[in-house]
């Protein structure tokens, strides 16, 4: 896991690559695992998603709306996938021409969330959040966090409304109680 | 002198023990041998099977276990891992991380069978690399087991019991057929030897068997019988020839002493059952002695040949006459009709003789007999007795003609 995430770290050009490297110098904390474990799943799921006439190795611009709950240095890593661009973003940025592939929705007004999902819906855009336990908001995936893991789930429903694919393997981690 | 074979030693063998220890030689070395190669050829074609298999269920874990490997999740690894739980013929499975530590492990809970067919089948694990998107994020080790190999040589081996099964049942039905086909031939020709020998029975000849060896014997055969058959009718003929020589007088050709005296006992016989007479006439040559001395053994010889003629003559049917010395002959007339006197009998035979006989030299010669007469049972019952009174009885006849000196 700390390997894949070196080899990711090197192929990150955003601001927040310096960030990351920073973060990996420290070996031990809960914090600092659990940022691991987010940019890691966060990647594993962006590295399944196939966005609709994609050119491989095309770039990803993530955009974070509102604050995220399990750590605030999001930074996916992706083995030998695309660069991923992380930018923080109000949710009328998104809908006003964001240019966002992600949405990664933090702790917002129910209001702005609802927009923003019923935005997504029928664009090719992945939504994950990581304030939905539950995941029954309507994001794609939802990222939850325990002691010494993370985890997430998939909401189908919200896949299936989109216009992105996603690798049934991940749906099935996702779904089947995986994913801890 | 018939030299006898030398025994063979060891116990006997029947020609269907052997053609059926044949057959079950040369199908049990068939059967072994194709059974053997295609163990073999399919051993090495399970083999590769094996191997393709091991590699194509290393590729399929490999798939499954790809994203247990990005989300570094031990569960979704071993779900990935399921698939290939339930192909049989596999060991264990290990899936390694990028840093080769082991994220989720399997061991079959079916033991390995042969461990050291194992060992030897499948040395190495099967390993495939997890790659994603280029880049190696994991590994996937698959260990075969011997478990399928062992069925297959399994089954192999039962069909191959099988296949001996029917080897010694066709073997069986072949060896029925052979005897049938061969061995009934050679009995036919054994059993018309053994008739041959036997019974005797040299008119026996060995028929067509449909079989160019075995008629080529039998062939060989009917011409011996037929070589012994005619040396049979020879022998035969010559017995014959021997026994008339033995019991006739080669000059006259009539019954000789020994015959006369065998006769004579039937008679005697034949007559004390049936209450009849018979009559024994004893009949010499008078001056025959003065013609062999006058006129030569030629003459003397045909003077008897002239004389039993002259006897023969007088004879009926079932009457007998044999000359049992040089000049001395016996009548037997039997039956004798009781109204006709025995000296009626002598009286006919001497008139018969007296007629002269033309001597081969020229020249004719008068004979004279004596006869004596015997009657059965007046005279006697037996042979000697018989005999004796109708020797004397000519003796008596011979001092009456005798001529007057």
């Amino acid at each position: 896991m700390l390997v894949s995430l070196f080899l990711m770290g090197s192929s990150f050009a955003a601001p927040q690559l310096a960030i990351q490297s920073a973060s990996q110098t420290i070996v031990e904390g809960g914090a600092d695992g659990t940022t691991r474990g987010v940019n890691r799943v966060l990647g594993g799921i962006i590295s399944y998603a196939k966005w609709p006439g994609e050119r491989p190795g095309a770039a990803r611009t993530m955009c974070i709306v509102g604050d995220p709950r399990l750590t605030d240095r999001i930074a996916p890593a992706v083995a030998g996938g695309p660069t991923i661009s992380v930018r923080r973003m109000t949710a009328a940025g998104v809908t006003g021409g964001g240019n966002c592939d992600i949405i990664f929705l933090g702790q917002m007004p129910v209001a702005d969330r609802q927009r923003l999902i019923a935005w997504v819906r029928g664009r090719p855009v992945l939504t994950i959040t990581d304030d939905d336990p539950n995941c029954s908001f309507g994001a794609m995936f939802c990222l939850s966090g325990r002691t010494g893991s993370v985890s997430f789930s998939v909401n189908l429903d919200a896949i299936g409304r989109g216009t992105l694919r996603v690798d049934p393997r991940v749906l099935k981690i996702g779904s089947d109680g995986g994913g801890r | 002198m018939s030299g006898r074979p030398p025994e063979r030693t060891g116990p006997r063998t029947t020609l269907q023990k052997l053609l059926s220890r044949f057959h079950f030689g040369i199908t049990l070395f068939a059967v072994a041998l194709s059974g053997a190669t295609i163990l073999l050829a399919g051993v090495t074609t399970l083999r590769g099977y094996a191997d393709r298999n091991m590699e194509l269920a290393a590729r399929l874990g490999a798939y499954g276990v790809e994203p247990a490997l990005v989300f570094n999740d031990p569960q979704a690894a071993r779900e990935g891992l399921e698939p290939l739980m339930r192909i049989p013929g596999i060991a264990r499975l290990r899936v390694l991380d990028d840093r080769g530590r082991a994220l989720s492990e399997w061991t079959s809970p079916v033991g390995d069978p042969a461990p050291l067919l194992t060992s030897l089948f499948f040395p190495r694990p099967f390993a495939a690399t997890v790659q994603r998107n280029g880049s190696v994020i994991g590994r996937i080790e698959v260990w075969g087991d011997s478990s399928t190999l062992i069925d297959y040589v399994r089954l192999g081996l039962l069909a191959g019991l099988g296949c001996l099964l029917v080897t010694a049942l066709g073997t069986i039905v072949l060896a029925r057929r052979f005897e049938y086909e061969l061995v009934k031939p050679l009995n036919e020709i054994a059993t018309v030897a053994h008739d041959v020998r036997l019974h005797r029975r040299f008119d026996k000849r060995v028929q067509p068997l449909g079989i160019a060896e075995l008629d080529r014997l039998g062939g060989d055969i009917n011409a011996l019988l037929d070589e012994l058959q005619g040396w049979q009718g020879t022998m035969e003929s010559e017995k014959a020839l021997l026994a008339h020589r033995a019991s006739h007088d080669m000059l006259t050709a009539m019954p000789n002493r020994s015959a006369f005296d065998e006769q004579l006992a039937l008679r005697i016989q034949s007559a004390k059952q049936r209450g009849e007479r018979f009559a024994v006439l004893f009949v010499d040559a008078d001056n025959f002695k003065a013609a062999n001395d006058n006129h030569g053994h030629r003459a003397g010889d045909a003077l008897l040949v002239a004389l039993s003629a002259r006897i023969k003559e007088t004879l009926r049917k079932g009457d007998f006459a044999a000359r049992i010395g040089g000049d001395e002959f016996i009548v037997i007339i039997d039956p004798l009709d009781p109204g006709i006197a025995p000296e009626t009998l002598a009286a006919r035979i001497q008139s018969s003789v007296s007629q002269p006989v033309t001597l081969p030299g020229g020249g004719e010669y008068r004979l004279r007999i004596s006869v004596g007469v015997a009657v059965y049972p007046d005279h006697g019952a037996d042979a000697t007795a018989l005999l004796t009174i109708a020797d004397a009885a000519m003796y008596a006849d011979k001092m009456v003609n005798r001529p007057k000196i």
